[in-house]
């Protein structure tokens, strides 16, 4: 009863099915154009059913081996990325131009060598549909970025000059590749961590007022922060980089503090073997 | 801990009087010592106790103030976070509509289990059909104000696309005995020509949902009499698994689905054998006698 209607339908179905799989659908390559009409019914079903996943299967292999290259590139970019960081850190007074002089090279390498790879995978719609492929790659490039920029000149590198800098990047044909606001919002919240562990080291090395800028600085970002994270997309990543950046203030404040305190001991502090000294026996208190 | 509180609390004490510049201080350098202390205040005070603000600005009179241009960028940043979103809220009254009409669309296919006549099912379903073309247009012009950014917010309508090509797929198949073909699931939502394209990952967890049905439907036309209903079943999912398998999945979502269609198609043979030997189906011959072949 219900054999002969549906062979009917069948039939009318085969030809819709050869019509309907000649159109492009949201992929890489056109679906294999159907059969003729002269093939056995049940052939065609069958073969449009193989042709149609033949195609898919394209798809998605395409998809998959794309993201596999952005994920190999991020890692670069993360790994080079930190390397310019650790260079950054090495600074003090007395290599200041060399260190920035290398550290801006060596960004500059990241960029050409390692970033253009993305430029090319990440065009159209890719570039959210990957998102999680390359944003680790993005926010520690913005880190190292803007902890460059900020040792230079002590100020935030804003998202418009950062996205200048990579569109030489791609040539005019193909649609450059900008940060978006919150894989730099992300990257930003990781940079306070570096500028911690700047200030703390400055403050060994006797810098003093360099590190109550930092802390200024980092004040800043945090106090502006704290007014967008309510509205970010992924919010959680970010409110627990928010608790460890406000740590990271603490830890600057308090550093910046003991040595307003003990400013004047700490010469003195040398001295504490000194057997006239009210600090011999004492255990050392930690910070 | 409290011993310890108070050797530093003598240690400060001893080192004020050696201090030229006493100053009230020096009482609080405690604090700092067990760094556990600060966060507490801190998480008690967001915005840090008055006492620790006092201690930090004393120094800092003199220093600049927020960089004007820091501050331009970082409200030029909340006003586009604001914008995305009330976008991501009306996506999302969108979404729950859809949803909406899928859960009438899946209560009225329910009734082909209870062996209600299909074309009567189908009817009542198919009138649906044309809500959620509309609504899917209406969250492509949404989308569209935003152009290129459909994978942002792409999980907000995520499952609930899923769930439409599973009732799509399966009414198509209920009507034809065939797969709904990506292109066709398209048509059917108004979004073929557009740029708010159908992904091809949730047509197919889609398909791998309808499939999940299958067993079930199997089970009780069978219970109502139809015998060679798990002979056509059979052969359809045979040939859509094979078809799957032609797939390279990564260990995500969508192969965890297709997974569950092995199960699926391992119930409707033994539905298939369960009728079989007993001989109930009315022509009692394998599948492959059709001259279709098994990939």
């Amino acid at each position: 009863m219900l054999c002969s209607s549906s062979a009917a339908i069948k039939r009318i179905s085969v030809s819709w099915l050869i019509i309907a799989n000649n159109s492009n659908f949201k992929s890489h390559r056109l679906s294999r154009s159907e059969s003729s009409t002269k093939r056995p019914r049940t052939m065609s079903t069958h073969s449009s059913l193989k042709d149609a996943f033949s195609s898919y299967a394209d798809h998605l292999n395409a998809l998959n081996e794309k993201r596999e290259r952005i994920v190999k590139a991020s890692r670069d970019v993360t790994m080079n990325s930190k390397k310019v960081i650790f260079q950054v850190h090495r600074i003090s007074k007395a290599n200041r131009e060399e260190v920035l002089e290398k550290a801006e090279k060596d960004l500059a390498a990241v960029r050409d060598q390692h970033i253009s790879r993305l430029v090319k995978e990440l065009q159209g719609t890719d570039f959210w549909k990957l998102r999680r492929a390359y944003s680790p790659g993005v926010q520690e490039y913005v880190e190292a970025a803007t902890f460059f920029k900020f040792c230079q000149t002590g100020t935030l590198l804003n998202l418009d000059e950062i996205n200048a800098s990579l569109l030489p990047l791609s040539d005019p044909s193909l649609e450059p590749l900008q940060i978006n606001l919150l894989d730099y919002l992300l990257g930003l919240a990781d940079l306070t961590g570096e500028l911690m562990r700047l200030a703390i080291g400055r403050i060994s090395d006797g810098e003093v007022e360099y590190s109550e800028r930092i802390c200024q600085f980092v004040r800043d970002i945090y106090r502006e922060l704290t007014l967008l994270v309510p509205l970010m997309d992924d919010g959680s990543d970010m409110k627990t980089k928010m608790d460890t950046m406000l740590q990271s203030v603490v830890k600057i404040e308090n550093a910046c503090f003991s040595v307003r305190v003990r400013g004047s001991e700490y010469i003195p502090l040398l001295g504490s073997s000194d057997p006239s000294s009210f600090l011999v026996g004492v255990s050392d208190v930690e910070l | 801990m409290k011993s310890a509180l108070r050797n530093a609390y003598y240690f400060t004490l001893s080192r004020y009087s050696l201090n030229p510049n006493p100053s009230l201080l020096h009482i609080v350098p405690f604090i700092s010592t067990f760094p556990s202390l600060p966060s507490v205040l801190s998480r008690n005070h967001p915005f840090r106790s008055p006492l620790c603000a006092t201690l930090m600005t004393g120094g800092d009179s003199d220093s600049p103030q927020t960089s004007p241009s820091l501050e331009k960028q970082f409200e030029k940043f909340r006003v586009q976070l604001e914008d995305s979103g009330s976008l991501r809220e009306r996506i999302r009254a969108v979404v729950l509509e859809i949803e909406s009409a899928t859960r009438l669309m899946q209560a009225s296919l329910l009734l082909v289990h209870q062996s209600k006549p299909i074309p009567e099912v189908l009817q009542k379903a198919n009138s649906q059909i044309n809500v959620l073309k509309d609504l899917y247009n209406k969250l492509a012009e949404v989308v569209r104000e935003c152009p290129g950014q459909y994978y942002r917010y792409h999980g907000d309508w995520r499952s609930e696309t899923q769930m439409v090509v599973s009732l799509l797929a399966f009414m198509h198949w209920l009507e034809t005995g065939n797969l709904l073909m990506h292109t066709e699931a398209e048509e059917k939502l108004g979004l073929n020509n557009s740029d708010f394209a159908l992904d091809l990952e949730d047509y197919l967890v889609g398909v791998c949902f309808m499939s999940n049905e299958m067993p079930r439907y199997v089970v009780n036309q069978v219970t109502a009499g139809d015998y060679d209903c798990p002979r056509n079943v059979l052969k359809f999912l045979t040939d859509l698994h094979a078809a799957f398998h032609m797939l390279n999945l990564r260990n995500d979502f969508l192969r965890k689905k297709f997974d569950s269609m092995k199960y699926d198609l391992r119930r409707v043979e033994e539905v298939y054998y369960d009728v079989k030997i007993r001989g109930l189906a009315t022509t009692g011959d394998s599948v492959g006698d059709q001259g279709a072949q098994k990939i």
